[in-house]
């Protein structure tokens, strides 16, 4: 089949979230069972493209409108992008049954269609290969993430995704403004231009232009400053949306953070750069972690941990060497798989015991043990125990730190993980060693869900080889920006 | 006091940012030729796309991608509109009803604003404007139409229905050409067949068809988020 | 000091003042105005920088040709950006609607305090 297939990627859940109302005018039951459809499509879609990439080693680029770049807006699905849009696919379908048991608030029509063009918009911010149009698809994405946030409807939804609209309105307004002063300097809004031309720009104004560019997605990466709106929303987000911030909404930012920060790396002061994110990133862990230690809420403790490990990959992102992006893109595959089975497990416990306070938790051992076990294994493997998958990002992390003459991050961070490592514990302590209950039958379509991340932490905890493999990969696709600049297209424009 | 110091701290802040910026924009030089990728699209507009409004040109043809992204966007934004007032039942409030001047304003005016609409997002790629601002016109006379009479309200079903269907047409309109030309959003009209004159209506490719979907999604959303902003829950059953 | 056009200096001028707003405004809608007046501001910067001096609108009609026509493609973007405020700005007023209904003020001090 031919490459520019790809764009189903982008065509599947637009003109499937297009088709929502008509669904609903039929019959209003249709709509999840629809979704469940539509995800499979989109997960079959990305399994295809995921193949292609990796058995030719060769990025697909989709031209739309048959425009060369730059001319034309192209997608680029190297590597990185095709491992994580088939993330996105396949977190999405699983969330999609997830829904069923999960969302019971009405409009659920409209629910079905922001679910829908959120993961379009992580899908697109992923593959694009335009600024511009990365601006278009983190609005899409942050749009649909505002209207998710306050879907429940409560003060605290509303007052969250109002945090989240005031914070993300500055940081857009910041990151168009990057845009100007790029496109103002050079002319040329496509990626693989940018990266060529970059060494040609005013040192002063590039700095400033990539600069606002990160602020304006420190946003929807979650970085320090900027990040004040993530754990109010998580917590009040609906438990399937709160899965898919942290498991790609996030790592879409922080891609599209990494990639912008590497296609200017030919500019005078791109070192300077480097060294704000990686203090930006170092707080972040910090902050995260010692404001998770005094939380009640279980959902909310693990937002903050969430947040923490997100600081982790912005450092490795941002530390400008080969086995730091590798180490980095490692972690951010490891966060998904466990981010994603902690918040299923806990949005479920929400669901069947009425909340997430740590109160609800004790003796979930006795009374949910499927969806105990998977809490511990995921806490276990996020404290970065060996034998799971995150103790071999986390490790690589500190290494390439260390390797790069950051030893302070090195040593803060790990601080960090001692803190991490204190208020899971206790959580599981309540867990297991606390009060008891009657036992509660647990659904066997969640079940499953749960059991299959948790064979997948154990699975690459210990033959971390294969996923290394890939992370290697797609570590190269951002960090080698000359590979990059080659496999797009350029025709020649102007002069 | 505290306001105060927290002014003071805020006006420093913006005067920092605002010098930051300042300093950074005194080196994109101001009114001189900079075009790079610009003037190649005012280089060959007419014979690539058929259209003579080079905004439009790009805005539909050469970047149509973040077209469809925006919009997306407005779809989301009447899709979330929808979803956070939802309301099992909802009614208009109003009770004052519009003076005689307004009324018959309305009534007057309802058709020739429509008509309006219309004639920008048809001659989009002529003339300034296109489908969202024909969109925008359109939806003004919705919101007359609300502001003028107490009881009335949008044919609801139809508008979503229309709204889901004209988005699909959209999205159709590029896998078309993904079938035709192999490439999505790819200009099958102008580019296999070079239909009409370029300058005259019948030109421009699917610009004027693609901005006549838009035109029709902008202006029901539109109105569909003006009413949904109008209503509210009837009380005992939020 | 530094020279600077002054239409860029306007629309930065405006950009900080819709950011003031936001910084210091208690209450919500005036913090969402103020996010609107930056929006603009941005896209009159983003205008300003494809102006080129003594050139005429892109549309190529008679006596404009490819070569008296200024850069076409920060309009486009323009175009795209107020579409993208409009959404935002459609979004935030309708979450204050449900703060308003839930706690009887828009005032971001008193909300906090109410929640507790």
């Amino acid at each position: 089949m031919n490459g520019q297939y790809a764009s189903l990627l982008i065509a599947i859940p637009l003109i499937s979230a297009f088709f929502v109302p008509v669904i609903k005018a039929a019959s209003k039951k249709a709509v999840m069972p629809f979704l469940v459809l539509v995800t499979a499509a989109q997960t079959a879609a990305a399994a295809w493209v995921f193949n292609e990439v990796y058995t030719t080693g060769k990025p697909i680029i989709v031209m739309a409108g048959a425009w060369r770049p730059p001319v034309g807006i192209n997608l680029y699905i190297g590597h990185f992008a095709a491992l994580f849009v088939f993330i996105v696919a396949a977190v999405s379908f699983l969330l999609s049954i997830y829904n069923f048991k999960t969302i019971k608030i009405e409009p659920i029509d409209k629910y079905a269609m922001l679910f829908l063009l959120l993961m379009l918009g992580a899908t697109g911010m992923i593959a694009t290969g335009d600024i511009f149009n990365l601006f278009v698809f983190m609005e899409i994405t942050s749009i649909t993430a505002y209207a998710l946030t306050a879907y429940n409807k409560t003060g605290e939804a509303a007052e969250a995704s109002m945090k989240y609209m005031i914070l993300g309105g500055i940081g857009s307004s910041f990151f168009l403004i990057g845009i100007a002063i790029v496109y103002g300097s050079l002319g040329t809004l496509n990626m693989a231009q940018i990266a060529q031309l970059a060494g040609s720009m005013n040192a002063t104004a590039a700095q400033a232009g990539l600069a606002l560019l990160i602020f304006g997605l420190a946003v929807e990466a979650e970085l320090f400053p900027l990040n004040a709106w993530a754990p109010d929303a998580y917590q009040a987000a609906p438990h399937p949306v709160t899965v898919m911030f942290s498991a790609f909404v996030v790592k879409a930012g922080l891609y599209a953070a990494a990639r912008l920060l590497y296609i200017m790396q030919s500019v005078g002061s791109w070192h300077s750069v480097l060294k704000l994110v990686v203090i930006m990133a170092t707080l972040t862990v910090l902050v995260a972690e010692f404001s998770a230690l005094r939380q009640r809420n279980v959902k909310r403790m693990i937002a903050y941990s969430s947040i923490s490990q997100v600081g982790f990959i912005a450092l490795a992102l941002a530390l400008g060497t080969q086995a730091g992006v590798d180490a980095g893109v490692f972690h951010m595959v490891n966060h998904a798989i466990v981010k994603a089975l902690l918040f299923i497990a806990v949005g479920y416990v929400a669901v069947e015991l009425g909340g997430a306070e740590m109160e609800n938790f004790r003796g979930l051992g006795r009374r949910m043990p499927i969806t105990a076990f998977s809490i511990t294994i995921g806490s276990l493997a996020v404290i970065g125990i060996p034998m799971f998958n995150v103790f071999w990002s986390k490790l690589r992390i500190i290494l390439a730190t260390v390797d790069v003459g950051y030893t302070w991050a090195a040593a803060l961070v790990l601080i960090a993980s001692v803190v991490e490592a204190v208020y899971y514990l206790r959580l599981l302590h309540v867990i297991w060693f606390e009060g008891s209950g009657e036992r509660i039958t647990e659904s066997a379509a969640l079940g499953a869900i749960m059991l299959l991340l948790v064979a997948l932490v154990i699975v690459i905890g210990v033959y971390p080889d294969y996923v290394w493999n890939l992370a290697q990969k797609a570590g190269a696709d951002i960090f080698n920006v000359a590979q990059y600049i080659k496999n797009v297209p350029l025709m020649g424009v102007g002069a | 006091m505290v306001s105060i110091l927290k002014r003071s701290l805020a006006i420093i802040t913006i005067l920092i940012i605002g010098y930051w910026l300042a300093v950074a924009m005194s080196h994109v030089p101001f009114g001189q030729d900079k075009m790079l990728v610009g003037q190649y699209y005012l280089n060959h507009v007419k014979d690539q796309t058929g259209a003579i409004n080079a905004v439009t040109a790009i805005v539909v043809n050469y970047r149509g991608f973040d077209t469809l992204g925006e919009v997306t966007v407005l779809f989301i934004a009447s899709t979330g509109v929808g979803a956070l007032l939802w309301k099992r039942k909802r009614e208009r409030t109003a009770r004052v009803p519009g003076s005689v001047v307004l009324t018959t304003g309305t009534r007057f005016l309802f058709p020739f604003i429509v008509l309006f609409g219309a004639y920008i997002f048809i001659h989009g790629h002529l003339t300034p404007g296109g489908g969202f601002p024909g969109g925008a016109t359109i939806a003004t006379g919705f919101l007359l139409l609300y502001m003028a009479f107490t009881v009335y309200e949008i044919p609801h079903k139809g508008f979503e229905v229309t709204e889901g269907l004209v988005g699909m047409s959209y999205v159709a309109v590029g896998l078309i050409g993904l079938l035709i030309g192999s490439y999505f959003l790819y200009d099958w009209i102008w580019q296999t067949w070079h239909v009409g004159t370029v300058g005259k209506l019948f030109s421009g490719g699917f610009i004027p068809i693609i901005y006549i979907l838009i035109g029709l999604k902008v202006g029901t959303e539109l109105s569909g988020i003006i009413d949904n902003m109008l209503k509210e829950g009837v009380s005992g059953n939020d | 000091m530094i020279e600077i056009s002054a239409y860029y200096f306007g629309a930065i001028a405006l950009i900080m003042i819709g950011l003031y707003a936001v910084l210091v405004k208690k209450n919500l809608l005036k913090m969402l105005v103020g996010l609107s007046i930056m929006e603009t501001g941005v896209n009159l910067l983003l205008i300003s920088i494809g102006y080129i001096n003594g050139k005429s609108a892109p549309i190529l009609s008679e006596g404009i040709g490819p070569k008296q026509a200024v850069d076409p493609i920060p309009q486009a973007l323009v175009l795209t950006a107020i579409v993208i405020g409009v959404a935002t700005t459609a979004m935030a007023l309708s979450a204050a609607i449900i703060l308003y209904e839930k706690y009887g003020t828009l005032n971001i001090e008193e909300i906090r305090r109410l929640r507790g």
